[in-house]
């Protein structure tokens, strides 16, 4: 296999460049979060030390952001992750038009997220919205979707679940596709039910694509800002308010060094998150397969 | 015979409910697009109603659509080109260049990806703003070719190894050199793979919307922020606003349709392998 030094010139240019888009500003967002500096006064700025850090540390606002974005990034990886399943077993065996309805199901994943939440806006809306119209004649609603506090959050879960089931769906579908027939061939002839088989031969064979899939939704989920943006923009109140959410309020004020103080902190979460996900994909890897 | 049908009905009557919950939205903003006021308001719901274009007239008229279709157009297909072209070169220097530590720096390429977007962007505005970047085709340009990169890395290399190594090893024996290699031999070979990579880099730039927000003002303003900014629970916009959305999220759709073989490769970035 050819080595290093030709190879150079191809990798360089990419690598360089995505480097320096991703570390430049990284490093920037470093020094800023250091300073008092308001957009507003560029000729004001002040070192601070540490000063943005410590003050979100013990502000409830900040505190409440954790908790919003802890309880929407489980709930909603849950949820995705035990819906993308149960589809993806249910494709596991095939059925009549699969190909054309397995299309159908993942087109939420790409529509513009903007829009897709645009759609969900409108079927919620409290006195025009379609739901609201059936579940008032079901007599179960009208629901105030988004503008209840705790119902907010759900809502906003529901959508984020409508636009990636299907990413949990595919991944873990084209894991159970390469799993070997034969096992569950053999399990069959010896006795073992649908249930036997899904515990002790699907799951075990899986875990590894499972936990990939949770990560990576995990970690997307983590940032998520184009949805609850266009849904509440944080509210009613504070509700939906997360991280990201909370940081680009401190940006919009004009408060960079606090703005970037949050995003340092953000991004030393999801490297943690990372780097779990990096043990845990390249060891199997390494192992003779 | 027996267990078999009624396997495919109990998956039917299981793929109805996901089905709808999977379509509706995107079928009631279609719907909502082509109806009279009058019809958008009714209580009940329309389902049947003589659809019109009124809302498509007024918002192609009333705000400037055609240039935030060309910001959105000229910034994705700039996005496109740059992925490709540096993906291509990276991807084939992973898929043929092994060299020490070569397995981390393509792990490292995908957690770039990783990074929250809101860290990146605030620094970036504040770099953008002393170059005299904002509100300009090129700020949101480097970003998004960024953002696309390492997709397209991870995604071209699963195609460019499967390029049979004794063409290329034929051709640099008759004088081609390595570059020509790529080009001449490779890239027709693996013309698929640039194709899906393309059509995801023009994705990511199109959907994108927290970068727009904060970097493009007026100028560059792009079709998401324009979208985000009709969103009103003023009624009255709702029949222009389904009908920007419906015409933002069309090429998605096209292209999620035509792109279909691949998905399952592109999405998995060949963690599983299949």
């Amino acid at each position: 296999m050819a080595a290093g030094r030709a190879g150079r010139w191809f990798l360089l240019p990419g690598l360089v460049f995505l480097f320096a888009i991703d570390l430049v500003p990284l490093a920037y967002s470093c020094w800023v979060s250091f300073y008092n500096w308001w957009l507003i006064r560029p000729r004001d700025i002040r070192f601070v030390g540490l000063a943005n850090y410590t003050r979100f540390a013990d502000d409830p606002e900040f505190t409440r952001a954790v908790v919003v974005t802890t309880l929407f990034t489980v709930g909603a990886v849950l949820v995705e992750f035990l819906a993308g399943l149960a589809l993806a077993l249910l494709f596991a065996q095939p059925f009549k038009f699969l190909r054309p309805i397995r299309v159908l199901l993942l087109l939420p994943l790409f529509v513009v997220p903007v829009v897709g939440a645009t759609m969900w806006r409108v079927i919620f809306h409290p006195e025009l919205g379609v739901l609201n119209y059936y579940l008032a004649a079901t007599g179960l609603g009208p629901l105030p979707w988004l503008s209840d506090p705790r119902l907010a959050l759900v809502s906003i879960t529901l959508v984020d679940a409508w636009r990636t089931i299907p990413f949990m769906f595919l991944v873990m579908y084209a894991g159970l596709e390469v799993l070997p027939a034969e096992l569950f061939e053999a399990a069959a002839v010896d006795g073992a039910s649908a249930w036997q088989s899904f515990r002790h031969i699907t799951v075990p064979l899986l875990t590894y694509i499972m936990l990939l899939a949770v990560l990576i939704r995990g970690m997307d989920a983590f940032r998520e800002f184009d949805i609850i943006f266009v849904l509440t923009g944080g509210g009613p109140g504070t509700a939906t308010q997360t991280i990201q959410i909370l940081n680009y309020r401190a940006f919009g004020l004009g408060h960079m060094g606090e703005a970037n103080a949050i995003g340092i902190v953000t991004l030393i979460i999801v490297a943690v998150m990372c780097y779990v996900l990096m043990r845990a994909v390249l060891r199997p890897q390494a192992a003779p397969s | 015979m027996k267990p078999t049908r009624l396997r495919a009905t109990l998956t039917g009557v299981a793929l109805v409910p996901v089905l709808v919950w999977t379509l509706f939205p995107i079928y009631w903003i279609t719907a909502a697009s082509f109806k009279t006021e009058l019809a958008l308001y009714a209580r009940p719901p329309q389902w049947l109603f003589t659809p019109i274009l009124d809302n498509y007239a007024r918002v192609l008229t009333n705000i400037p659509f055609f240039q935030y279709l060309k910001n959105s157009l000229v910034i994705a297909i700039g996005t496109t080109l740059g992925s490709l072209v540096l993906g291509t070169l990276a991807g084939y220097g992973f898929a043929r260049f092994h060299f020490r530590a070569s397995e981390a720096v393509r792990f490292l390429v995908l957690v770039t990806r990783m990074a929250p977007r809101m860290v990146l962007v605030v620094p970036y505005y504040l770099m953008m703003q002393r170059l005299g970047l904002l509100d300009t085709y090129t700020g949101l340009l480097v970003a998004y070719v960024s953002f696309a990169l390492p997709f397209s890395i991870w995604l071209l290399i699963g195609f460019f190894v499967e390029v049979p190594l004794d063409v290329e090893e034929a051709a640099m024996i008759d004088g081609c050199s390595r570059l020509g290699v790529l080009i001449r031999i490779v890239i027709p070979i693996a013309a698929p793979g640039l194709v899906v990579a393309a059509i995801f880099a023009f994705l990511v730039s199109w959907n994108e919307f927290l970068f727009a927000l904060i970097l493009s003002g007026v100028e560059a303003k792009t079709l998401p922020v324009v979208i985000a900014g009709l969103n009103t629970d003023a009624g009255p916009l709702y029949g222009e606003m389904s009908a920007a959305a419906v015409m933002v999220m069309l090429p998605n759709i096209v292209m999620t349709l035509a792109l279909q073989r691949y998905l399952v490769k592109g999405l998995t970035l060949g963690a599983v392998k299949g």
